[in-house]
């Protein structure tokens, strides 16, 4: 256990009690270090144990057994939260208070005084883009308008630890893309965000390590570099006659010849060069293009492998 | 302050209820119209007051416990478990919030929607009273012939009704008390029940603790015999329920000659049992909710 580790989970165990005395483990041996200005991404499916995880690092839920430590405190701990913030899924606040109303209301539970709080508000509201919006009672707000007044609630206490659940749900391409590039300066402040999303291309792009959990499970653990391994190489040329056409079949796993392009598809970087080298005076190279699998494929095949 | 801020939301919450707001305007309505509907009633000097008086405090009142009780009924029910259902409670918890704070914050905001309630239904009823009252006063002083043909008043042969009468307003604060009692124990029921389940739990400790005098005679055993197990059953019943009687009043209004001889020491002393009470069964609810899983 390192001081720099934002959480600590070790063996952490939740079981349920089913209404026929039934017992289900909705998080079963779980165990992630999720280090000081990381982010880190949290997936799986539906059902597979990342809100019960999250709930209990909140101390919204209580473990059955296994450690738990958030920013060096057992979760839950009330001066902890001070330094922690929450985004849930689909966030609901009271929608007779406006915008301005209820930011309010969250800053009076960090104790902040009237110009403090007046402060905080505007800054909050300028940075989601509610700037204008800010008096209108909140049941005139869109799903996303909600969502941002949901983020702007999580960075009041300019926390050191964020952690979102679904941040993107349901928002619109320039809200959702907002909401990428505010993760991605909270990181660059040097903040924890651990996030958990469906939304797997926004994880690949913003998260340093991610977790795969299944059946509550920790499936795989790794930065992207770790977990995604480069897969083929396509080399596109054009020009290619019969005699380059034999050359680089040899050489190559797969060959498809499409109109005046000819696409190669080869393992290795020393494949490409023996691909180039037969093409080289005879054809003209168009593009190398390595294929990486995407955290959609590998989530897809891990998850499919676990259900068989 | 996050005691105070949250009672401040669940008022505003609260008071934006349709259902509360229904209550609310249909017992205002119903206790200017009953006005009206004591206007044909005789009068009567009885003692210095009239009896359609008398039947519109005891309307008023009851219009008042009915409105009171399912307003406390209905919001009480809900207030924990809609927060985890909405999962406002979540944002709420996972800032520097103690569990207790938020406890006590829901039930204080519970109760100062009570108390708005309680306040415009009373003014209302007060007003209603008085204007009764004033008109009582003016028909008794209606001027009489006198046998050498001059007019004499007849004022001084009958006592004047108070405008503001205490005793009526003592009934107001201890309609109000005896639903903080029962929303504190609703709020009790909500840590661990469904507000379908809670409403009828509710109710029925509501309608017991209404009965506190049979529950009182059904566990007197004597002295000399061995108590049955039905009287000891009805003896935890009497002692555990809380007894909503003690805060009815319409009784003594409506009979004056049953009521309460220091009213407002007798308020006091049912406030202070219904406060002791809640407190209790609060400190349960806090107790509880500090090892609930939300």
């Amino acid at each position: 256990m390192k001081v720099a580790d934002a959480i600590v989970i070790q063996g952490l165990k939740k079981v349920f009690k089913g209404a026929l005395g039934d017992r289900v483990a909705a998080v079963d041996d779980l165990s992630i270090q999720v280090s000081q200005g990381e982010i880190f991404g949290f997936i799986g499916p539906n059902g597979a144990g990342k809100t019960t995880t999250i709930k209990i690092l909140l101390g919204l839920l209580f473990p059955t057994s296994g450690k738990l430590q958030v920013l060096g405190a057992p979760a839950g701990d009330n001066e902890t939260k001070r330094r922690i913030s929450y985004l849930p899924e689909s966030p609901y606040f009271y929608e007779h208070m406006s915008g301005y109303e209820v930011l309010d209301f969250y800053c009076k539970l960090f104790r902040l005084g009237k110009p403090a709080r007046k402060k905080k508000i505007n800054e909050l509201l300028e940075r989601v883009g509610l700037a204008s919006d800010g008096k209108r009672a909140l049941r005139q707000y869109s799903k996303g308008m909600l969502q941002r007044i949901g983020i702007a609630q999580s960075l009041i206490n300019d926390p050191d630890l964020l952690i979102l659940d679904e941040p993107t749900s349901g928002l619109d391409p320039i809200a959702h893309k907002d909401i990428q590039d505010l993760i991605i300066s909270l990181k660059q402040q040097g903040k924890t965000v651990f996030v958990s999303s469906h939304q797997l291309t926004d994880i690949e792009r913003v998260c340093d390590r991610v977790a795969i959990i299944n059946r509550g499970k920790l499936v795989k653990l790794g930065s992207m570099e770790e977990l995604l391994h480069i897969g083929r190489i396509i080399v596109t040329l054009t020009g290619a006659d019969d005699a380059v056409l034999a050359a680089v079949k040899a050489v190559s796993e797969e060959c498809v010849m499409d109109g005046n392009m000819l696409r190669v598809y080869v393992r290795s970087e020393d494949a490409v060069l023996k691909v180039l080298e037969a093409a080289k005076g005879k054809a003209t190279l168009v593009s190398v293009v390595p294929q990486r699998q995407t955290l959609e494929d590998l989530f897809v095949e891990i998850v499919r492998e676990a259900r068989k | 302050m996050i005691i105070w801020s949250i009672a401040k939301t669940t008022v505003g919450d609260a008071l934006r209820k349709k259902v509360v707001q229904i209550f609310l305007v249909v017992a205002i309505g119903l206790i200017v119209i009953s006005l009206s509907f004591s206007q044909n009633l005789a009068f009567s000097a009885k003692e210095g007051s009239s009896v359609d008086l008398y039947l519109l405090k005891g309307f008023g009142l009851g219009l008042m416990a009915l409105a009171g009780g399912l307003i406390s009924l209905v919001m009480g029910v809900s207030l924990i478990p809609q927060e985890i259902e909405r999962r406002t409670i979540y944002t709420i918890l996972s800032k520097p919030v103690q569990r207790y704070e938020f406890i006590v914050g829901k039930f204080l905001g519970a109760i100062l929607t009570l108390a708005i309630c309680m306040a415009l239904m009373g003014t209302v009823f007060m007003g209603v009273i008085a204007a009764k009252a004033y008109a009582a006063n003016a028909s008794q002083v209606m001027p009489a012939v006198t046998a050498a043909g001059g007019l004499e008043s007849t004022a001084a042969q009958v006592t004047k009704v108070q405008l503001f009468d205490v005793n009526s307003l003592m009934g107001v604060v201890n309609v109000f008390m005896q639903f903080v009692l029962l929303t504190s124990v609703v709020m009790l029921f909500s840590v661990f029940f469904t507000p379908t389940i809670n409403f009828f739990l509710g109710l029925g400790v509501y309608v017991i603790g209404l009965m506190a005098s049979l529950t009182e005679t059904l566990a007197w055993h004597d002295p000399d015999t061995s108590p049955t197990i039905l009287q000891a059953f009805y003896t935890v019943v009497h002692a555990v329920i809380p007894n909503f009687d003690k805060f009815n009043q319409m009784n003594s209004l409506l009979h004056p000659e049953m009521a309460v001889t220091n009213m407002p020491l007798y308020t006091f002393q049912t406030s202070l049992y219904g406060l002791i009470y809640a407190l209790i069964a609060m400190t349960v609810a806090v107790i509880i909710f500090e090892q609930k899983e939300v």
